[in-house]
């Protein structure tokens, strides 16, 4: 019996090449769509679990509020990672303290590479994320300063892999390393992708350092075997009071804790599981840039609608064109079969449909991946050897074909032989009232993502027109400029002279989000508890404000005219706003920098600049400070506009002359001021295809249903123009059913669409107000879109000779 | 007696309007009969090929079938005894589309689960007795009207039903196409085969051995056809 349905489920198939295209291409779309979804969503949640213990580590982070600032951190203090150790729950510690860039070559070597991440690791490392060495002996690997391990292919730029171990190493021209090991690359999806240097911990002073007052390092613990999460969180906490109290009444003698948190402040450490790291890390100093779980959701949102949307078109399209079917059922009915096998038959024929289109989406899925993996920034490829994706993915289809199935089939089985067998067929097919709610909910999907669209790229292009506070354009970064060593200066010099060459300030920040440097102050000779501020501390030189456009609003920016400037210092205005002075008051103030250690160092206020965005505009503006001093890494050359090649030929001329053999490095500002809201550019890319992929899904359906009715009423359409209707009154006649129910979905469409974008863009600091016409815009797409979709069929029906139209009966 | 009912009424209701089909009929049929029933249009003669046939039900009184009652059985038990029981003519011949001559006679025997061999067996003995073997791999509308009907003959009987019902079986056919049908029913008929009949025609009713005449969903009149053959 199988067979025979699987026969006339393709013979019928074949002889409605136009429905049969309509679901399939429909449903193929969808599950195509889904699929990249889906593996994409796979690869988020795979993150960090090939680490065999994955279950067992987990990430301490904390929170604080202290001196009127407050930050979610994924770093703590250097000395947390040995008391948690004495902890019974604690098997072992290890903590990263990350570096960023940094140049790598063999001390002979002419040529310095860059590697991109680097960092100093605890010697546990390797125990604590199960890694083996490809060279070298995990015991002893990072045990001694001055060692590093490579990855392979960090190594493989300097020498074969087996002669690895044992070679020096020049870091940034400067700090001499023995390699002890190799270790094969890490995983993409792990949150130690890109990181191909790891120091060891040892030879980094700071890590002894038993000072609570800075936190730098990302610190992991792995539990015990038996031990469980909760019961580490008591004495987590308990380290404020244990530590952290002592160690601020050194410099802020009568602190209690209790007055402490009186005045709102807190300090609070809590643990997150490594693998959830990925997914809902958004904090200060994460080891890597982290994926958000909201967008998450909404692709995952968007991949179930886009299966729904064409498992909906199939149960109209077949319920519609059931008429056709109609004579069949009562034949086989009054030849015995029953509902059942009917049922059967009908969903046999569905899943024949969902299988085709199971191929047929294949096919597309593999020809859009490059497309997809550009647009998501992933390297994701389709399992074609993995046998339970198959099983999987067949399954898939056949609950598709069973879903979408089952509404026609259950329909058609319950059409009455009587009525049926009644000169060939049944004079008309119910279920009208269901398929309008499936066209209202196709539509209502298609308005929402529309309205998504809209505010998603006008969010991006408010945040890319905004007024930051500096100009980003017509600004050349030139990258690791410590290359240069001590003839950074001169470069700066040569830089300056030349002719398209504005100026060019040497820095160790720039307003892009990338590493920060925050130290604690407070004003001088006020004693009181709440008068600490821990801020952005950037070293600048003479023409850093100018070469970025900074806007001086009260006092001076620096000049070479005063020897004193090297203790002066500009703050923000949210600096001056936490110290609840106004710009004027703040001028001449006198602040201590790292007043809690020995580095303490007396500034006078010269300025106050206006506030300028240097984290995303997700976040607010936080307190900075800008003061003279060296060791920059970066050199700002604002250009003139004119010939940017030669500019740029001549600006590593001028590297060339005074650092030979070192690699040059240049960005555009504006180029790395767009990589922040990547996340967001993405998603508005992912949107507005997925957006069209579902208007085209719905619009098959309404085409299909458009074409169906024009055909049902092709007698009555004779008739009608034999009485002297027009074509356009047939037209309109023939749409208007269908516009009312796009109407109907646009209306329950907008006030969702409204609802869940103000909450996507609750997520911004700075964010637009949806504009009223973003609605009426997304609604009159809808309608126009639909109008084209049925005028085509409804024309199409009106033109026809009332002759022949009238001889179909 | 294969067919027996008491007093069946049907009884269709809209709206506004509510028909009689069937009045307080009652009519007894025996094994081996060949009844024909005529009547106008609207008389209730499809009516009551539909409830005689089980695939619609009365609005009240009684049709036993072989001694059974079957009236009020529920679609599953009678979609049973339908498919062991009896063959269908209709004029439209009602044959499916999708399937070739060989899988339409086929097809009733995969509802009973009759063996694949045996199937291939008794489909072609009756194609080769219908003279359609030739045409065993086409489909319906690559056929004449006779020829599909002779199908749909074979399709009806191929189950060796106890009762054919055939619904105006030449009304789609010319005479001597007509004529073929009779012939093959009326040669059921004397192997034992039970026929009722629908037909306008009187000359078709005459191959039966009694006419029932309908009005308003009645018997009028029941006559015994003189036998010629």
């Amino acid at each position: 019996m199988f067979n025979n349905n699987l026969k006339v489920g393709w013979r019928n198939l074949k002889r409605q090449p136009f429905l049969t295209f309509l679901n399939t291409f429909g449903l193929a779309i969808g599950m195509a769509g889904g699929l990249l979804i889906s593996l994409f969503i796979y690869d988020e949640f795979s993150f960090d679990q090939m680490f065999p213990d994955a279950d067992r580590i987990h990430r301490i982070n904390v929170d604080i509020k202290f001196g009127g600032q407050d930050g979610e951190y994924a770093v703590v203090a250097s000395p947390l990672a040995e008391i948690v150790l004495d902890y019974s729950q604690v098997e072992m510690t290890t903590r990263f303290r990350t570096q960023g860039s940094m140049l790598i070559k063999k001390p002979d070597a002419a040529l310095n590479v860059k590697e991109l991440q680097t960092t100093f690791v605890d010697s546990s490392f390797f125990e604590m994320f199960g890694l083996e060495l490809l060279e070298g002996d995990t015991k002893t690997a990072l045990r001694n300063p001055n060692s590093l391990i490579l990855t392979k292919t960090a190594a493989e730029k300097h020498f074969k892999i087996n002669e690895a171990v044992g070679q020096n190493m020049t870091l940034n021209n400067s700090e001499a390393y023995i390699v002890t090991g190799v270790i094969d690359d890490l995983p993409e999806n792990s949150f130690l992708r890109n990181h191909s240097v790891f120091m060891a911990m040892s030879g980094y002073e700071d890590s002894r350092s038993t000072e609570w007052g800075s936190n730098n390092y990302n610190t992991f613990i792995k539990l015990t075997p038996t031990a469980d999460i909760e019961s580490f969180q008591e004495p987590l906490q308990a380290i404020f009071s244990k530590y952290l109290v002592p160690y601020a009444q050194r410099f802020m003698p009568g602190l209690t804790e209790e007055a402490f948190k009186a005045s709102g402040n807190y300090v609070n450490y809590s643990t997150m599981p490594l693998t959830d790291i990925h997914l809902h890390s958004s904090r200060i100093a994460d080891i890597s840039p982290n994926s958000n779980i909201q967008n998450v959701y909404i692709l995952s949102f968007i991949a179930f609608f886009l299966i729904l949307l064409a498992s909906v078109n199939f149960m109209n399209l077949s319920t519609a064109h059931s008429l056709k079917r109609a004579k069949e059922v009562g034949i086989r009915k009054t030849l015995g079969s029953n509902k059942f096998s009917l049922i059967k038959q009908f969903l046999t024929e569905a899943g024949l449909i969902s299988f085709l289109s199971l191929l047929l989406a294949l096919v597309v899925a593999f020809l859009a991946m490059p497309f997809f993996n550009e647009l998501s920034g992933k390297e994701l490829s389709i399992p074609f050897f993995n046998p339970i994706f198959w099983l999987l993915l067949v399954s898939v289809a056949a609950v598709l074909g069973l879903f979408s199935g089952s509404y026609p089939a259950f329909f058609m089985s319950k059409f009455a032989p009587v009525k049926t067998l009644k000169g060939g067929g049944q004079s008309s097919v119910g279920g009208g009232g269901i398929r309008n709610m499936l066209v209202v909910f196709q539509f209502a999907i298609s308005v929402f993502l529309i309205v998504s669209t809209l505010v998603v790229f006008q969010q991006l292009n408010y945040i890319q027109s905004k007024d930051l506070g500096f100009t980003k354009e017509q600004i050349l970064i030139v990258d690791d400029v410590y290359g240069a060593g001590n003839q950074v200066q001169t470069f700066k010099q040569k830089v300056q002279q030349l002719a398209l060459v504005k100026s060019a300030s040497l820095s160790s920040f720039l307003p892009t989000p990338s590493s920060r440097s925050d130290d604690g102050y407070k004003i001088q000779g006020v004693n009181e508890q709440d008068n600490n501020l821990q801020m952005q501390s950037w070293r600048v030189d003479h023409d850093y404000v100018s070469t970025l456009n900074f806007e001086i609003i009260e006092g001076r920016d620096f000049d070479q005219k005063y020897g004193t400037d090297t203790s002066s210092i500009i703050l923000n205005e949210s600096a001056i706003a936490v110290m609840e002075k106004s710009a004027k008051e703040a001028l001449g103030m006198k602040v201590v920098r790292n007043f809690q250690n020995e580095e303490e160092e007396v500034l006078t206020v010269i300025g106050v600049v206006k506030n300028f965005h240097y984290e995303s505009l997700k976040d607010d503006i936080g307190a900075l400070s800008l003061s003279l001093g060296d060791g920059a890494a970066k050199m700002s050359v604002k250009l003139n506009g004119g010939n940017l090649s030669n500019t740029i030929s001549s600006i590593e001329k001028a590297w060339n002359e005074v650092a030979p053999g070192q690699p040059f490095n240049y960005y555009f500002m504006d180029d790395s001021f767009n990589e922040t809201y990547q996340a967001e550019e993405r998603l508005g890319r992912i949107f507005i295809i997925f957006t069209f992929l579902s208007i085209l899904i719905a619009c098959l359906g309404l085409f299909g249903l458009a074409a169906f009715n024009a055909e049902k009423r092709t007698k009555e359409i004779g008739i009608r123009k034999v009485l002297g209707a027009s074509v356009t009154q047939i037209t309109y006649g023939l749409s208007v059913d269908f516009l009312k129910l796009v109407g109907i979905a646009i209306f329950i469409a907008l006030p969702l669409g409204w609802y869940a974008m103000n909450s996507w863009l609750e997520d911004f600091s700075y964010r637009i107000e949806i504009p009223w016409w973003t609605y009426v815009l997304a609604a009159f797409l809808a309608v126009m879109i639909s109008i084209i979709t049925v005028s085509f069929q409804s024309i199409k029906a009106a033109i026809v000779n009332p002759i022949d139209s009238l001889k179909t009966e | 007696m294969i067919i027996r009912t008491k007093n069946l009424n049907k009884v269709y209701r809209t709206d506004e309007v509510q028909t009689t089909a069937l009045n307080d009929l009652s009519i007894e049929i025996n094994q081996g009969e060949f009844v024909s029933i005529m009547g106008p249009s609207g008389c209730g003669k499809s009516t009551l090929m539909n409830i005689l046939g089980m695939i619609d039900s009365p609005s009240s009184g009684e049709y036993f079938f072989m001694e059974n009652e079957v009236g009020g059985l529920s679609e599953r038990k009678r979609s049973d005894v339908r498919k062991n029981n009896l063959g269908f003519v209709f004029q439209s011949f009602n044959l499916i589309d999708e399937l070739t001559v060989f899988e339409n006679v086929e097809l009733p025997m995969m509802y009973t689960k009759v063996p694949s061999a045996e199937r291939k067996k008794r489909t072609e003995a009756l194609l080769e007795e219908m003279n359609m073997m030739h045409r065993r791999n086409h489909f319906p509308q690559q056929l004449s009207g006779g020829q599909q009907q002779r199908v749909a003959v074979a399709r009806a009987i191929v189950n060796n039903p106890k009762l054919i019902l055939a619904d105006e079986p030449t009304g789609n056919l010319d005479s001597a196409n007509g004529d073929d049908v009779m012939k093959i029913l009326a040669d059921l008929n004397s192997k034992g085969t039970t026929i009722v009949m629908v037909t306008h025609s009187q000359y078709c009713a005459e191959f039966g051995n009694r006419i029932i005449r309908l009005l308003d969903g009645q018997v009028v009149t029941e006559n015994v056809v003189r036998q010629f053959l």
